[in-house]
């Protein structure tokens, strides 16, 4: 009984995500043909766009993880399902919120409103207080979720357990702390991390706005409190993905579970604390900050690749290689999102290096990297989740007939669409320009590229859509 | 949660009626950087002759410009900029040297040594008091301005000290009453540390996270790092809250 | 040196991306008996071991070079106060006052010689981009209000510099520029 109403509710996450998904390619193929100067929007349009479409993505693969993770944490542990219909309803309500903020009151503030611009009167102030509590309700459903989630993994295991730290010392302890529970419990502390921080904010932009700046804030400390809730929530989310994979990637390929082993437990405990000094590489052109966060923030983002370069996907390549497996299309969209995703963390560590951020920060290599572990990594590993929750409660053994030509289109309209971001970024253009002025008039050719293969990655999308769709509405409607 | 909440919300009404009440950002500060000061010669106290260039040469040098007679603003100005000093640790790879100087000619060496007498400097190695006869050269290279006032027999002046690094550039300059970090500041730039930013002056600096704190050459945590603090101290408490909590129920 | 990060980069994917398709392969073509990989721990460890080196190599060399040091013993020949807002760059040779802002016609900075830039803002967070005459993105530094950035440069090749701002500012962002000359 419980459990169909966790399958249903999980079902309505991924309808609503895949829905909400098409909507904000379609939202950046715009802004794509927008810069390659084939659609021609009023620049500020081109922003709500963008401002949409960032907190869109970034919304929805927070809680296609966090959904997957609810799912799956079933197995180990009792979760609430009260908790997980607030974090829908919130959600519905905050987005809604969001775009009419956007799309009606023409805020466009960028997807992490930069203090002072969202306070200043570039749209009207009504516009300013949706937005700002859209982003409250959105963050509150989410801390009742999280929150929840810890509840009911730590109502089994003690805190030490469920950091897994019996596993140091001993090789077979009593009390077994599974991969999955580690990495659930380390990403959901790094996900309440940043959205405290993102209620600090909220609170210090509230109180300027409703003090009508008699409060003002120091717009250093306001650009530090922006960074750590978004780059860490942006971080951590890929984690929640990767918690799915310790799960389901042996179960799925038939192979035996992976278990916790003491280098799994030291990497993923130490990942928890080089995550939150990471945001720091955020601030690298702003010289105000002194020079040893600087230098913290570039070690930090190179230390918190290690743990998961050496254990996850080291642990992937182990299991994959020479190992008889059945591939199917879940493992498989692990196996490429987990190829993807490291692409994108080299790309992400040569734009955290200062003397390279000094040419490349705010150019288009910043989408570009951070698109790469996105939409090559954090969506396959959810998308594989998706088909197989979707299937494997159908009765009947599922075919996939258009399997290659699915992953076919997903990476070539990937790469070129990558592509595009990284050469541009190379070549100086900036990013977040609705029009390239006359002299960065390469960007409107790269935009081009990128818009075309940013349609044929939205054509596997829908077919992935449709086809995922379906099953998880007749889900919904038999018992 | 609450707590956090509450907590921020009663630093907030507590400090922001205060945010005003710093000095405004003065732009001439801003004049003559980089620029090569005016080598006047110079009689010092002590009977000797030198130039600006040949002291600047044997320690990075700060300028203060003063006359014996002003009633206003020149005492308590050199009185702070000696305690200021005095705060200063002692720090050999930061000398400097503090050159009092007047800008009227009227001031006679023996009015210098009285006022190096009345500050108890006669014997500081650190301090030389001098007059010149290039005033206006000087002065102007400097961008200072006084008026002379016929009403009160005063000039109307600035507050200034000028830093001068060892090759006789103008490397920073302070306007008005200033505080014991914005000299260690001055200090450190003569002696060519390079600091890639400061803050305007009249901005709150209530929650920065900083300020910077010149004579450890740290940058002490400001109020605004407890912000930065918190999300993680919540998560962290709230974690063994949340244990604490299921752990007692199912007991 | 952005074309060698994006050589660097491109030669590092394919090596990432042919080492998935390897493993991949290898499993398409095992059989029932295949045991893997052996010594997992161990190749694990010198795995970590070549990361952790190459990574400390990548600081050490690339640190120093961080902009905060860069020309930092260096005393410029010039100075260049920069205001940015929205959406216009105003630049000048003397001090610009926030209440009454005014800039220079024309910047001109001597070529060959450390100059120092001090950016501000007079509304919101802005940047400044300095492009040279090739369009190729050489320095920059956030405009921030209430606080002045100080940005050294040294212009090795005379011409027309642009200015273009990094950091979103609002609808006219994109608009935002200005210029100067490297004589
Ligand atoms: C094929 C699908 C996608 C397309 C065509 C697309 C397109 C774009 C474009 C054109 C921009 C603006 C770039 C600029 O700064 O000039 C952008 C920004 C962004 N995208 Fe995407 N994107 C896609 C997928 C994703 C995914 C999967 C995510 C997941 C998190 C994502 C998150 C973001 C974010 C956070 C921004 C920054 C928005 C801002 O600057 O405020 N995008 N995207
Ligand atoms: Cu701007």
């Amino acid at each position: 009984m419980e459990n169909i109403r966790l399958k249903k509710i999980t079902a309505i996450w991924i309808i609503a995500v895949l829905l909400l998904f098409v909507a904000a390619i379609t939202l950046g193929i715009i802004m794509r043909l927008n810069q390659a100067d084939v659609m021609h929007l009023n620049p500020a349009k081109f922003y709500e766009d963008m401002t949409v479409h960032g907190l869109t993505m970034i919304g929805i693969w927070f809680v296609a993880g966090m959904a997957a993770l609810n799912f799956i944490m079933e197995r180990y542990v009792k979760t609430s399902y009260s908790a997980n219909l607030i974090a829908l309803i919130f959600t519905v309500i905050g987005v809604v919120m969001l775009w009419i903020s956007a799309f009606v009151g023409q805020f466009h503030a960028g997807w992490t409103f930069l203090y002072p611009l969202p306070l200043r009167p570039l749209w009207d102030s009504w516009a300013i207080a949706l937005f700002l509590f859209s982003i409250a309700v959105l963050g509150v459903g989410w801390l009742i979720w999280t929150i929840s989630l810890m509840a009911a993994l730590l109502r089994k295991y003690s805190i030490s357990q469920v950091f897994a730290w019996q596993h140091l010392s001993n090789k077979n302890p009593e009390v077994e702390t599974p991969p999955f529970v580690l990495i659930s419990m380390i990403s959901l502390i790094g996900v309440l991390t940043s959205l405290l921080a993102a209620v600090v904010l909220l609170i210090l932009l509230f109180a300027e706005f409703y003090t009508h700046g008699s409060f003002t804030n120091d717009p250093l400390l306001m650009k530090n409190l922006t960074y750590y809730f978004g780059h860490t929530i942006a971080n951590e989310m890929l984690y929640l993905g990767l918690a799915v994979i310790y799960e389901l990637f042996a179960e799925i390929s038939g192979r035996p579970k992976w278990k916790t082993t003491w280098y799994v437990t030291i990497a993923w405990n130490l990942t928890l604390f080089f995550v939150l000094g990471a945001f720091l590489h955020h601030m690298y052109m702003d010289f105000v900050q002194p020079e040893s966060l600087q230098l913290i923030g570039q070690f930090a983002s190179y230390l918190a690749s290690l743990p998961s370069a050496a254990v996850t996907v080291f642990s992937i390549i182990v299991a994959v290689y020479r190992t008889k497996i059945k591939w199917s299309m879940p493992n498989l969209l692990f196996l490429i999102g987990t190829c993807g995703w490291i692409i994108g963390g080299v790309g992400a560590l040569i734009d955290a290096t200062i003397s390279n951020n000094f040419v490349l920060h705010n150019t288009l290599w910043v989408p570009a990297h951070f698109h790469t572990y996105n939409a090559m990594g954090n969506v396959l590993f959810s998308l594989g989740f998706f088909c197989w929750f979707s299937t494997q409660f159908s009765a009947k053994e599922v075919v996939d007939r258009m399997r290659s030509l699915k992953i076919a289109l997903l990476i070539i309209g990937g790469i070129g669409f990558l592509a595009a971001f990284y050469i541009a970024g190379a070549d100086s253009i900036p990013r977040r320009y609705s029009n390239y002025p006359s002299e960065l008039a390469a960007g409107k050719s790269y935009a081009l590229l990128g818009a075309v293969s940013a349609m044929i990655y939205l054509i596997a999308i829908i077919m992935f859509f449709v086809n995922i769709t379906k099953r998880c509405l007749k889900m919904l409607f038999t018992h | 949660m609450l707590k956090n909440v509450v907590y921020t919300l009663v630093i907030i009404t507590c400090l922001c009626s205060q945010a005003w009440s710093q000095p405004q950002s003065d732009l001439r500060e801003e004049e003559n950087i980089y620029e090569q000061i005016y080598n006047a010669p110079l009689k010092l106290i002590d009977g000797k002759s030198t130039t600006v260039l040949q002291l600047a040469e044997k320690k990075p040098l700060i300028l203060a410009l003063i006359f014996t007679r002003c009633s206003g603003i020149c005492s308590p100005y050199l009185l702070q900029l000696k305690e200021n000093i005095k705060s200063q640790s002692a720090d050999a790879t930061k000398p400097f040297n503090v050159l009092v100087l007047s800008f009227d000619s009227e001031d006679s060496v023996a009015d210098m040594v009285n006022l190096a007498k009345r500050f108890e400097l006669l014997d500081d190695n650190n301090w030389h008091f001098a007059i010149t006869d290039s005033i206006t050269g000087l002065i102007k290279s400097v961008g200072f301005h006084p008026v002379w006032n016929d009403n009160i027999k005063q000039f109307d002046h600035d507050a200034l000290l000028v830093g001068i690094n060892t090759q006789g550039f103008i490397i920073k300059k302070l306007l008005g009453m200033r505080g014991e970090s914005d000299v260690a500041l001055l200090i450190e730039s003569i002696n060519n540390e390079f600091i890639p930013t400061y803050r305007l002056p009249g901005k709150s600096s209530l929650f920065s996270c900083f300020n910077y704190d010149p004579k450890t050459g740290k940058n002490t945590p400001g109020l605004g790092l407890l912000f930065i603090a918190l999300p993680a101290l919540i998560a962290m408490l709230l974690l063994f809250g949340i244990r604490f909590v299921v752990r007692s129920k199912s007991s | 040196m952005q074309h060698s990060l994006l050589v660097f980069f491109a030669i590092l994917s394919v090596v990432i991306t042919a080492v998935f398709i390897f493993v991949y392969q290898s499993s398409l073509s095992a059989s029932e008996e295949n045991q893997g990989m052996k010594n997992t721990l161990q190749k694990r460890g010198w795995f970590l071991l070549i990361l952790v080196v190459v990574l400390a190599m990548f600081a050490s060399i690339t640190i120093p070079k961080s902009p905060y040091f860069v020309y930092a013993k260096d005393i410029p020949s010039k100075v260049i106060h920069v205001a940015a807002g929205q959406f216009y760059f105003m630049m000048s040779y003397n001090a610009i006052d926030p209440k009454n802002p005014s800039s220079d016609p024309s910047i001109e900075v001597p070529v060959n010689q450390v100059v120092e830039f001090r950016v501000t803002s007079l509304d919101v967070n802005h940047n400044f981009g300095i492009y040279d005459s090739n369009n190729v993105l050489i320095a920059q530094t956030q405009a921030m209000p209430g606080y002045v950035n100080r940005l050294r440069c040294k212009f090795t090749k005379p011409g027309d510099y642009n200015v273009f701002c990094l950091e979103f500012c609002g609808s006219g962002h994109q608009i935002m520029r200005s210029s100067f000359t490297v004589k």
